[in-house]
């Protein structure tokens, strides 16, 4: 089944078109991850789906119902983590959580809930102290505690240290195993590569990619990078290759069997092919050749790399 | 029940915040106990004086602790994001501020209860003859001014501007009440303020007359609903 269902969703911030038009779908128990650079529209299309803002245009559907219009149909049933949001300084953790509680329908234990989020030994604490990512954890701690069949995740890790944020790739992949359809963006890709099943790429409030992660990144094939044997022109080689710095780059639909290629061309001629690097793409790549900026920054040495991208802002 | 948890909730946030407790507590009762006090020992008609400047002072109450304070309440939450992630739960928006205004109401009602207790001993200002309807107009005031102070947010800009913001509404509800003193007021002016709420809950314990005052309580009431409806804002404003 379907949980969620955007189509065609525009939405306009004082005349600035922030989503243009966009559609996609999320089945039931599926992580969905929603990515693209800062601006791209992310936030604004996640606070349509929550209910919080009328979609400026299309239709969005979240259980079979429309978010903004039936809120109290639809907001027992869903969890939000907001990008931003403020909590009561002077309430504890403990405190919070409980006076959350009282806004939940069978609302988790407390424990339970400061379990989930890595919070346990910080309930006696004064919101007002928590570290930057403790709050992220409290947030999500928050957003946790009615069960919720949607859960909505606007940048949930980040500021989260690296145990933190393992522990959280736990929590929603076992939320998804049980049933929970997860929609969350995020600016690390290793992260939306290791929990999405589905994602789509945005840019300027358009989707520029998207589908299934499994076979976007494998339709996508891979790269063999190795340091090119001294005297060797590149036109000798079985495959074409690119060449920045001394370091080869051959992309291809298997890189395994470039590689073996690449390796039997080598040791017929008695050549090593040194550091040799063979993997899939990743979304990274696929990320960096859609954004605009990163691409023409792409293959530029480093220094001048920081320069370029300092120069676009 | 979740009404009740969000009038928990701004029932404790109230009198854990202790800057704002000197502010909306301190002040205005120091105010509605010392002046009566001051009058009964002071002038030579003590408990007559003493009894109206105290009645006067229940607008100073209700400007306060019922206007002002949650106007300051509603503005920061709104600017913090706070009021953005209580939205984010089951409650709804009616929830969410009818949990707010009982809560400032409640305060509000304690306060001028306790106020009218202190004064009976301390300045010997009689206890109003009809209890029942005291009370009664008291409640209604309370809740008027905070329904009316929840759509006053909508006004201000920025938090930090809530209190400046709420200067005027309090100095008209002081003046027009007879707090601030006598202080002479253009003949056509009279009629307008005194269909000012707080003017209204002032008349009401003075002259034991309900009928106008709940009135003209019931009309700012529709307005405050109608204007919360139209114009109040979850979030601050970005542009
Ligand atoms: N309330 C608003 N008023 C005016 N402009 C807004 C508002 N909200 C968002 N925008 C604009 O809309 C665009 C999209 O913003 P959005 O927050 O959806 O981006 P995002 O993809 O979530 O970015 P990030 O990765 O930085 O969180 C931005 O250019 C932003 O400036
Ligand atoms: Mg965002």
């Amino acid at each position: 089944m379907t949980a969620i269902e955007v189509n065609g969703l525009r939405k306009s911030h004082q005349g600035f078109e922030a989503v243009r038009g966009v559609s996609f779908e999320v089945a039931e128990g599926e992580i969905f991850a929603l990515l693209g650079r800062n601006g791209a529209g992310k936030t604004t299309t996640i606070e349509v789906l929550a209910g919080f803002q009328r979609a400026g245009g299309g239709s969005v559907r979240v259980l079979g119902h429309d978010p903004y219009a039936e809120r109290a149909a639809v907001r027992p049933r869903t969890g939000i983590m907001l990008q931003e949001a403020g909590f009561f300084p002077e309430l504890t953790v403990a405190q919070t959580v409980d006076a959350w509680r009282g806004f939940t329908d069978a609302p988790r234990p407390r424990d339970e809930a400061l379990e989930l989020a890595g919070l346990t030994g910080r309930s006696g604490t004064r919101v007002r102290q928590l570290s930057g990512g403790e709050k992220r954890r409290l947030d999500l701690a928050l957003a946790l505690l009615g069960r919720p069949d949607v859960l909505f995740l606007d940048e949930p890790t980040t500021g989260m240290d690296p145990q933190a944020r393992a522990a959280t790739w736990t929590v929603i992949r076992d939320l998804a195993a049980t049933g929970t359809t997860i929609l969350l963006t995020t600016h690390y890709l290793e992260e939306a590569q290791r929990l999405a099943s589905s994602m789509a790429i945005m840019d300027e409030g358009r989707i520029v990619a998207s589908g299934g992660m499994a076979e976007t990144l494998a339709a996508r094939g891979g790269r063999v990078a190795f340091r090119l044997p001294a005297h060797v022109r590149t036109d000798e080689l079985p495959l074409p290759v690119t060449v920045a710095d001394g370091l080869a780059v051959c992309r291809a639909p298997d890189p395994d069997l470039a590689a073996q290629t690449l390796l039997t061309w080598a040791a017929e001629r008695g050549l090593r092919l040194e550091g040799l690097e063979v993997r899939a793409a990743t979304l990274e790549d696929l990320f960096l050749e859609l954004a605009p900026d990163a691409r023409s920054a792409e293959g530029a040495r480093p220094a001048e790399n920081a320069r370029s991208t300092e120069d676009a802002r | 029940m979740s009404l009740a948890a969000t009038y928990r909730l701004g029932t404790r946030l109230f009198w854990r915040d202790k800057a704002m407790l000197f502010g909306s507590v301190v002040t205005p009762v120091g105010l509605a106990v010392g002046m009566p006090v001051l009058m009964r020992h002071v002038t030579q008609d003590g408990v007559a004086n003493a009894t109206a400047i105290f009645h006067s002072t229940i607008a100073i109450l209700l400007a306060i602790t019922a206007f002002m304070n949650i106007v300051v309440a509603l503005t920061s939450r709104r600017d913090q994001l706070v009021l953005k992630r209580l939205r984010s739960t089951r409650l709804t928006d009616g929830q969410i501020l009818a949990g707010q205004i009982a809560g400032t109401a409640t305060q509000t009602v304690g306060l001028i209860l306790l106020c009218a207790v202190t004064v009976r001993f301390a300045a010997d200002v009689p206890f109003p003859p009809d209890p029942l309807g005291f009370a009664a107009v008291v409640v209604a005031g309370s809740a008027v001014l905070s329904l009316l102070g929840a759509a006053y947010t909508a006004a201000v800009p920025r938090a930090e501007l809530a209190a400046a913001y709420t200067m005027p509404v309090f100095l008209l509800a002081g003046v027009s009440a007879g707090a601030m003193g006598p202080i002479p007021l253009p003949s056509w002016l009279r009629p307008v303020l005194d269909l000012l709420p707080t003017t209204a809950v002032v008349d009401a314990v003075r002259t034991g007359d309900l009928l106008v005052p709940f009135l003209v309580l019931a009309g700012w009431a529709v307005a405050g609903l109608a204007a919360v409806r139209l114009w109040f804002r979850w979030e601050p404003r970005r542009s």
